[in-house]
């Protein structure tokens, strides 16, 4: 284990009855790090964190967590993590400044203003909106200043403008050298978020790296299209076709797509330049994470088909 | 990193913050406003004035009125071991409350402590209510064996909160802690606390209430308060229920406590 990790799980194994739900896992967060752990449902992401935070029992491997073992130090242990778990509420009458007070022992009316609850503070639990809840669970995550927060599907159920606030929120916690654990289903979320992302399915690890490295490892090419003007014939096509990470160059009825990787768009842009001419319709397209993870799934699909369990394959806990 | 000592100070000061919102909680919740405070004041108050004030054998020659003020007291620590405690125990773990105080650092047995004091606090709360009306209406008789009484009433309160604890833990939600808690509930208020005296009942019915752990509360309480024994049996037996079912709540809360 390094220094600087967080969070060390090696060869993380937990059963629910015959049901295997996560198999063999490894995952690491250092000090500092935003690291989403995405997966489709059932995946086994919710049932890992639960185990980080010594909320169950695992069957097999180990864990280390803040320099704890989730299993022996639980109670110390949950002290230091700020947590936002998934299906997990509060009583319906207690108050939002309750809740705050209750959690870290002082009224923090700077988070609450932060997320716009301060208004609210007087108000039971049972009245808050969706949006409310969960901004008010991520309140109660970070009110101690956690070395360690762990957020749970935090965006669930969030209209478009409270889940920007809640990214902003984040965006904020990662300039501020929090170290995060972001479990997600949403690919756009762990993409704009995280510094690192960890896909699993089927309660294994399919790869891991930053949002970009995996878009270029599994997404599909990048590209960058344009319309062919008269005074620029196809004597530039053969030219872009050299370009460093070009891969195929297509003309069809004068529409040009030229496809490769993220740093062809910036050679094939240089070279339209140098050329003295930039096509009005030009249009650039990169891949996304959520491209990229759909089709990570689809070409592990097709390599572990044997090994399929298919009760595990979109199965909620 | 805090010292054990910081964070031992860390902890129970959480353990007070939870142990006072909870208190805070009980008087926001109808159903035990109803059922702990309400309840037990207006049957008394109707039942107490039913059979008039002349001693009687059914009343093992004491004024009706005050052997019934004697027998409420029980009906509030039924009221709360029977239903308040089970419904909201139960009812924090179906909607994940538990799993949540648990994230947050809260120790497990943290929980369980709270809701051992804001049930003894319900119990003591209601039972002074109960006095406090039943005073100028039918008067307190006086105890004859004061310590007695104290020790069933004590002994009585906590049995039937960790009885609450366990049905708590035990049954999956609060509709059901409900419906579980309402069968236990009247029965034992009818046989074993604030229905007909024993002596009116036939065999079978009072075959029933002897066994009913309730019946053996209220005889530790009502009979050494009113002279007319010292109930020495009931009181072992509350005595040995007090200590059973806090050993087997314990327990259980201690596995079940974060689980949905």
């Amino acid at each position: 284990m390094s220094e600087i990790d967080v969070v060390t799980v090696r060869g993380l194994v937990k059963s629910y009855g015959r049901r295997l739900v996560v198999d063999g896992l490894d995952l690491e967060v250092a000090r500092g790090e935003v690291v989403g752990l995405i997966g489709a449902n059932g995946a086994g992401k919710t049932t890992t964190v639960e185990c980080i935070q010594g909320l169950r029992r695992p069957d097999g491997g180990s864990l280390r967590v803040l320099g704890l073992d989730p299993m022996t130090d639980a109670d110390r242990l949950r002290g230091l993590v700020g947590s936002q778990l998934q299906s997990a509420g509060l009583p319906d009458r207690l108050r939002v400044g309750e809740a705050v007070r209750l959690f870290s022992g002082r009224g923090s009316e700077e988070l609450l203003e932060q997320f716009g609850l301060l208004e609210r503070r007087r108000s039971a639990f049972a009245s808050l909106s969706g949006g409310e809840r969960q901004r008010l669970f991520l309140v109660l995550a970070l009110v101690n200043r956690p070395p360690l927060v762990i957020l749970d599907e935090l965006t669930q159920g969030l209209d478009p403008a409270a889940r920007r606030s809640v990214w902003a929120a984040i965006e904020q916690l990662r300039t501020d050298g929090m170290t995060v654990l972001l479990v997600t289903h949403e690919l756009d979320e762990a993409e704009q978020l995280c510094d690192r992302v960890v896909a699993i399915r089927a309660g294994r690890v399919l790869d891991s790296g930053t949002p970009a490295e995996l878009v270029d490892r599994y997404g599909r090419s990048a590209t960058v299209s344009f319309t062919l003007s008269v005074d620029h014939s196809l004597e530039m096509l053969p030219r872009l076709g050299l370009l460093p990470g070009v891969s195929d160059v297509r003309e069809q009825a004068g529409k040009v797509t030229v496809s490769g990787t993220r740093a062809a768009v910036a050679h094939v842009g240089a070279e339209l330049v140098a050329a003295g001419w930039v096509p009005p319709d030009l249009a650039a397209r990169v891949p996304s994470l959520e491209d990229a993870l759909l089709s990570l799934l689809e070409r592990d699909r097709d390599s572990m088909s044997d090994l399929e369990e298919p009760e595990l394959i979109g199965a909620t806990r | 990193m805090s010292t054990a000592v910081e964070t031992t100070a860390v902890r129970s000061t959480a353990v007070g913050r939870l142990v006072r919102i909870e208190l805070k909680l009980m008087v926001r919740e109808p159903l035990t406003l109803i059922f702990v405070f309400v309840f037990p004041v207006v049957t008394m108050l109707i039942i107490g004035g039913s059979f008039g004030t002349t001693p009687t054998v059914a009343f093992d020659w004491v004024n009706p009125s005050q052997w019934y003020v004697a027998s409420y007291l029980t009906v509030v620590i039924a009221a709360t071991g029977l239903i308040m405690v089970p419904v909201h125990l139960a009812s924090y773990r179906e909607r994940g409350v538990l799993r949540r105080f648990a994230a947050a650092g809260f120790p497990r047995w943290s929980f369980a402590l709270a809701e051992v004091v804001t049930g003894l606090v319900a119990i003591i709360v209601g039972s002074v209510a109960l006095l406090a009306v039943a005073a100028p209406v039918y008067g307190l008789p006086s105890a004859h064996h004061l310590v007695r009484v104290a020790l069933g009433f004590g002994l009585g309160s906590v049995a039937f909160v960790a009885i609450g604890v366990l049905l708590g833990t035990v049954l999956p939600s609060a509709r059901s802690a409900q419906a579980v808690g309402m069968v236990l509930f009247f029965p034992s208020f009818l046989l074993g606390s604030g229905g007909p005296p024993p002596h009116v009942m036939g065999t079978a019915l009072r075959t029933i209430a002897s066994y009913l752990p309730l019946t053996r509360v209220t005889d530790a309480v009502r009979d050494p308060w009113l002279g007319t024994g010292t109930a020495t049996g009931s009181l072992l037996v509350v005595g040995g229920l007090a200590v059973a079912a806090t050993l087997l709540a314990a327990r259980c809360s201690s596995f079940r406590s974060v689980s949905r």
